[in-house]
């Protein structure tokens, strides 16, 4: 960095951005779950009124989306646990007001909710998995 | 941003400790504390109720939902009194029919969800060390909004013309019933849940803006964590259900047939709306009460929450999860089962969050050296009810068990074990622990228990046997039955056990009412418990926090035993009012660094007056008086504007200030760094969300009839719809345009954009009015919902061009410059969210009926 007299206005700017990125990211995972739901409950409607025929295409595709969303949850969950650094901190509660602790905490919270939203999208794969008709 | 250096804030912070340790003099100490004084003292006398204080509004919204909980609680004992014994003739079947409706409608619209907010309103301020809300006259419009319409609709009982068609008003039943029943339901709590809208959006700016320095997000206290988790679900549950509230009054009013099968329409859309607000509305009922025990039980156990990332996890995991259940109320529709099974997952799934709460508090409360109290004997009562609620309710989420007791005895008593145990005991808890901080008092130990005991078992024995009677067969909502059934002896049971429930809440409304005047003064910290609100100021101060505290632990007053004396010798920010103006601290989003110094409003008529316009825009409708609804409207937005005009985005006296502790900060932001432009961003989430249901409905029908759209049906003119989106989007970008003009100092091409923009706004108004003409909307649900689509767009159009000669107005008076622009962001926000839905609209219009 050569502007080394103003360090202020972009270190502020990148912080804010780190911050930004970590408050979307705990939400992610359940916005994977709410994409994987809807997407679920919308092909289902669809193919059950319009073209049962299909409905055996449509659950293999739903069985796709559920690996695709899985992966996405796991990739948010590393990334949060790496954010969260409990191997290396041990720290399991991130009680204190610093951005160390705050920075981990959005990590911990991020990982906690990968694991909800990944038991979520399992769930919601078991009536594609069970059920062969619309009935 | 090029001017960032000028509205950034100057000087040192964090403060080092050397300089909190420094004592302030005791002449700026008298000083400060006297402006401080003089700058939030309260109305008196008459002027009493023109009070915007937090503090104010708060009682009185939470004392206005309690006693429309009691009205709503005397009708459930009518009710019981009739079905005692079989055969009962004490109340007709109408008369009935109106109760029950009212019971349920009453204590959903007019108790939880006020009740939350009310609570919210009143303490959210003190968790925060903050002064007040960040704003305050709209919290004051939302709770005379709230008392208007709650008047209304219960008032409806004694013209024995209330509504009759149960909480959840299905089609048919509800769109064919005679009278004005109907009609004050959906417009009296649609009004009502504008109210909720505004106080989710103050809510949740609250939380996230208006923080004490320091208080990052991983040391908010939890209640912060669920009053943004439940502001959030507010925005995403309550739309859907003024969407459906704005269809089903067309088809009321104007027989349009969005729920009549006969001429293309369907029930089922009412049922998915409907749900899609009214399932999350549980969750938004459980999760604030739930919270009141998270701040229990820590003091109860003296130490920290155990799992606070759980507890976290919990509360934004069911939010989300809570969106994915609706159709359980739905399960005996028809759905295909596979479909259905979705909804059983995820009513399953939700579990899992919401145990996990419970576990924290129980590993708390494990942990620690439990001192016991009053709180937490009804924190014990909630745990061990709603547990029982929540094991039917795993029973329920099961389709086919469902089938079996569908509308029977069986959810009366699951429905009401989850929202006893999740709402009344917690908020009930809630009082005794707060009832010293709110009125600087005690409540009663022995009549805690009493009431506490007699609520308990009149619960228990009113609610258990109810299990039973459903599982026997009895349906809900009959006004009686015959003796042969056998329900008889189960239904005394219930009913003698309600009473007792009657006589516990005698004892607690009279220990909350009795004189206290002769006791002596409560302690400051009465329950020596950790967070903020306990630096409160005995006797009681209006100002709310003497100085706002820089806090650096979740549990700041059992950490640094200085914090309180330092907040009351005005050692921290803000602790003086040179201007004599109400002013509190904004701070950013997420590491509460201080930003700004955000000027609050005062006192006022101008809110009462409006809430009263408004009031008359919804309830004339309701006769089928439209000349004075439109009006009572029209009077509405000038309140409206001139309480916008004169108290809102002022220019300042000075551009920065003098913070405290060396700190000195702007006095005037715009855009995002402005608490109202996440005020608008945040509404704006909200009315787009009730767009996306409307459009939802189109699709819905598209899927449901296979008539949709009708052979041969006409469609609107596309070349006119066309025209519409284009002069919208073209009224976007001038409106865009003009704030990037009005920014670089080239005030007259602003103002030329803002007075062209508003006729480009008008004439697309007109052509996609026009487009719509040769349809006609009782004739069959697609001519209706095009309509429906028309209206929603030229409605928020118009507010577009008030905005835009707002702004006009702003930039010719000189209210509005190129440095002072708060207004013309938030215009701007507001019209990237209109130009989506008329593009949006137009694709529907235009496009739709080519592709389908």
């Amino acid at each position: 960095m050569t502007c080394k007299h103003l360090p202020r206005p972009d270190e502020e700017h990148r912080e804010f951005r780190e911050e930004a990125d970590s408050l979307w990211r705990i939400t992610l995972s359940p916005v994977t779950w709410v994409a994987h739901f809807l997407l679920s409950y919308i092909v289902v409607a669809v193919v059950c009124a319009k073209a049962p025929a299909l409905l055996g295409t449509a659950r293999i595709g739903l069985l796709v989306a559920t690996l695709l969303a899985l992966a996405v949850i796991v990739w948010l969950g590393l990334r949060a646990w790496r954010q969260w650094d409990w191997n290396n901190t041990g720290d399991y509660t991130n009680p204190v007001g610093e951005a160390e602790d705050r920075h981990q905490f959005l990590g911990h919270a991020a990982v906690l909710l990968a694991l909800i939203s990944a038991i979520g999208v399992i769930y919601g794969t078991l009536p594609v998995l069970m059920l062969e008709s619309c009935r | 941003m090029s001017d960032t250096d000028q509205t950034a804030p100057i000087g040192p912070y964090p403060p080092t400790e050397a300089m909190l340790a420094e004592p302030v003099p005791s002449e700026e100490q008298a000083r400060t504390k006297a402006e401080l004084k003089a700058a939030w003292a309260p109305p008196r006398g008459w002027r009493y109720f023109t009070a915007v204080n937090n503090s104010e509004v708060g009682l009185w919204y939470a004392l206005t939902a309690f006693g429309f909980m009691l009205l709503a609680g005397v009708l459930a004992l009518v009710m019981r009194l009739q079905l005692a014994v079989p055969d009962n003739d004490l109340i007709s079947a109408d008369r009935f029919n109106q109760f029950f409706t009212m019971h349920g409608s009453a204590m959903m619209f007019l108790f939880a969800v006020p009740m939350f907010e009310a609570i919210a309103i009143l303490i959210l301020p003190a968790f925060l060390g903050g002064r007040d809300m960040p704003f305050p006259r709209l919290s004051a419009f939302g709770f005379w909004c709230f008392v208007i319409g709650g008047v209304f609709v219960m008032g409806s009982l004694l013209f024995d013309s209330a509504p009759t068609a149960g909480w959840f008003m299905y089609p048919p039943l509800a769109t064919h019933d005679e009278g004005p029943g109907s009609d004050i339901w959906l417009l009296g709590l649609s009004f009502i849940e504008i109210a909720s809208i505004a106080a989710a959006v103050e809510l949740i700016v609250g939380a996230l803006k208006c923080r004490p320095p320091g208080m990052r997000v991983n040391i908010m206290p939890l209640y912060v964590w669920y009053v943004l988790v439940v502001g959030g679900m507010i925005l995403f549950a309550f739309p859907p259900l003024i969407a459906g509230d704005f269809l089903f009054e067309l088809e009321r009013s104007f027989d349009w047939p969005f729920f009549d099968p006969t001429r293309g329409g369907d029930p089922m859309l009412w049922q998915h709306l409907f749900w899609i607000f009214g399932h999350p509305e549980v969750y938004i009922v459980f999760l604030p009460s739930i919270a009141i025990a998270a701040m229990v039980v820590p003091t109860v156990a003296r130490r920290p929450i155990v799992g606070y990332s759980w507890i976290v996890l919990s509360a934004v995991g069911t939010g989300f999860l809570s969106f994915g259940l609706w159709v359980h109320h739905m399960f005996t529709t028809g759905l295909p089962n596979l479909s259905l099974g979705f909804f059983s997952a995820a009513s399953e799934a939700v579990v899992i969050p919401t145990g996990i709460q419970l576990f924290a508090f129980a590993a708390t409360l494990i942990a620690g050296r439990v001192k016991t109290s009053l709180p937490m004997l009804w924190i014990a009562g909630a745990l061990a009810i709603f547990t029982a609620g929540g094991l039917t309710g795993v029973m329920l989420a099961i389709a086919p068990f469902n089938w079996q007791v569908h509308d029977t005895y069986f959810i009366v008593a699951h429905l009401h074990y989850t929202l006893f145990g999740g709402m009344v005991f917690p908020v009930i808890a809630g009082v005794y622990y707060f009832y010293p901080f709110i009125r600087k008092k005690m409540l009663s130990e022995r009549l805690g228990r009493w009431a506490f005991w007699l609520i308990f078992t009149g619960f228990n024995v009113t609610f258990l046997p109810m299990h039973l009677t459903g599982l026997l067969g009895m349906p809900r909502r009959v006004f009686t039955y015959s003796a042969e059934m056998g329900w008889g002896w189960l239904n005394m049971i219930s009913t003698l056990g309600v009473f007792v429930i009657a006589a516990g809440f005698i004892v607690f409304v009279w220990d909350l009412l009795r004189p206290k005047g002769n006791q002596t003064q409560v302690p400051r910290n009465p329950w020596d418990a950790g967070t903020l609100e306990w630096s409160h100021d005995v006797p009681e101060e209006y100002w709310g926090a003497r100085s706002i505290p820089h806090i650096t632990s979740r549990y700041p007053l059992w950490d640094d035993d200085q914090l309180v004396t330092r907040m009351d010798a005005g050692r921290y920010y803000l602790p003086d009012s040179p201007h004599g103006h109400r002013e509190t601290l904004v701070s950013s989003m997420i590491d509460a660094s201080p930003e700004l110094v955000q000027r609050v409003t005062g006192p006022t008529w101008i809110t009462l007056l409006a809430a009263g316009f408004t009031g008359g825009a919804f309830i004339f409708p309701t006769f089928h008086m439209y000349p004075p609804a439109i009006v009572s409207g029209a009077f509405a937005v000038v309140c409206i504007l001139w309480w916008l005009w004169t108290s809102t985005a002022r220019l300042p006296e000075d551009e920065m200030r003098d913070a405290g502790l060396g700190l000195r900060l702007p006095t005037y932001a715009s855009g995002p760094k402005a608490v109202g432009w996440w005020a608008v961003w945040i509404t704006m989430l909200g009315d787009a969300t009730a767009f996306a249901s409307v459009v939802f409905g189109f699709f819905f029908y598209w899927t449901a009839k296979s008539d949709f759209p009708p052979e041969g049906a006409l469609h609107a003119t596309p070349a006119l719809v066309g025209l519409a989106v284009a002069a919208l989007v073209t009224s976007w970008a001038l409106t865009l345009g003009a704030r990037h003009w009005n920014r670089a100092g080239r005030v007259g091409v602003a103002r030329a954009a803002l007075a062209a923009a508003p006729m480009l706004t008008a004439g697309g108004c007109g052509a996609l009015i026009l487009s719509v003409q040769q349809l006609e909307p009782t004739s069959h649900v697609y001519p209706a919902i095009l309509w429906a689509l028309m209206i929603w767009v030229v409605a928020h159009a118009l507010v577009g061009i008030i905005m835009q000669l707002y702004c006009l107005a702003g930039s010719l008076t000189g209210k509005l410059t190129p440095r002072f622009d708060a207004d013309l962001w938030n215009s701007t926000l507001f019209w990237h969210f209109l130009c989506l839905t008329a593009l949006v609209c137009g694709a529907i219009m235009g496009l739709a009926p080519k592709v389908l």
